[in-house]
């Protein structure tokens, strides 16, 4: 199950962040998005020389944690994407389509003229798609 | 997903659009009205650079961005991709196209020229004609500031329909 997603500025700058849990912990998932952006300018900074994966936007599993797995996205206008899940046998492939699903929802309120680059993104439609999209990603991982 | 606009549509609005700012909102300010435009065009280049960099690896350098630019994004743009990338390796890029398809449609009223003969003429006529290509300076400008490349960018006429544009990368 996927309990926390975060779309990320170019300036570390939070656009959108919203955890999928029942109980009170969410300024702990913060706390673990906050310390994946270090991961993410890591991974970037020093490329694994590895032909076809070099400046992948798909990241891949940035951390584990005890609980929680932690996997990053980095589009070319260097916004971050961020997912925490605890499922502990996820499938490379469940997340990259994930992201990709992530990546055109975000495309589609940015691209809305209403909506201020840099700001926050309130549109309630986005907020709509990402819970759409998050629960279809333990739906498909289950079977 | 896909939806579909007449290209018809597409030039009627921007030649409106120009025209409005030059002659309604801003008639006596003619850098006001270019300012704006060029704001317009910043944020259409701005949204369509993060829609169309989807599902491609980061560009590692400046020349690969204006690659991207020359050629996907112009094609999905204008159907074209750019016919000629000049540079002075120094952060100066000329893009030109030999049929610039905002402008493959517009002609100079040969009534109007015959009557304001030489340059008066002329000089109307450029300025008309630079007043259209704002919108496309800004779209490249937002595109290549959202991939993180600051720059200016200004166009020039040579003989209608071609046209190129300075890209000039800021430090």
């Amino acid at each position: 199950m996927i309990v926390c997603v975060a779309v990320v500025g170019h300036q570390n700058n939070p656009l959108y962040i919203q955890s999928f849990t029942e109980a009170d912990d969410a300024l702990k998932l913060h706390h673990i998005v906050h310390c994946s952006l270090d991961v993410v300018d890591e991974r970037v900074n020093n490329p694994r020389k590895s032909g076809p994966t070099l400046n992948e936007t798909f990241l891949g599993l940035l951390y584990p944690t005890e609980n929680y797995k932690v996997y990053g996205y980095l589009t070319n206008t260097k916004v971050k994407f961020i997912m925490v899940t605890t499922d502990l046998d996820v499938r490379d492939a469940d997340v990259r389509s994930f992201f990709r699903r992530f990546h055109a929802a975000y495309v589609d309120a940015v691209s809305n003229p209403f909506h201020v680059p840099g700001k926050k993104i309130t549109s309630k439609t986005f907020a709509e798609s990402v819970s759409t999209i998050v629960k279809s990603f333990g739906f498909s991982s289950a079977i | 997903m896909g939806r579909e606009v007449a290209e018809s549509c597409v030039d009627s609005l921007l030649t409106e659009m120009v025209s409005t700012y030059c002659h309604r909102f801003y008639a006596n300010k003619p850098e006001l009205a270019a300012r704006r435009i060029e704001a317009i065009g910043y944020q259409v280049g701005h949204q369509l650079s993060e829609r169309y960099t989807m599902e491609r690896p980061r560009f590692t350098d400046h020349l690969e961005a204006i690659k991207f630019i020359c050629k996907d994004f112009w094609s999905e743009l204008f159907k074209k991709q750019i016919d000629n990338l000049k540079t002075n390796h120094r952060g100066t890029f000329v893009l030109q196209d030999n049929r610039f398809r905002w402008l493959t449609r517009m002609s100079v009223d040969p009534q109007n020229e015959s009557q304001d003969n030489s340059a008066d003429g002329e000089n109307k006529v450029a300025q008309a004609t630079s007043m259209h290509l704002y919108f496309p300076c800004g779209i490249i400008r937002g595109a290549l500031s959202n991939l993180g490349i600051p720059c200016a960018v200004s166009a020039d006429i040579s003989n209608l329909p071609a046209c190129s544009f300075v890209v000039r990368i800021k430090a």
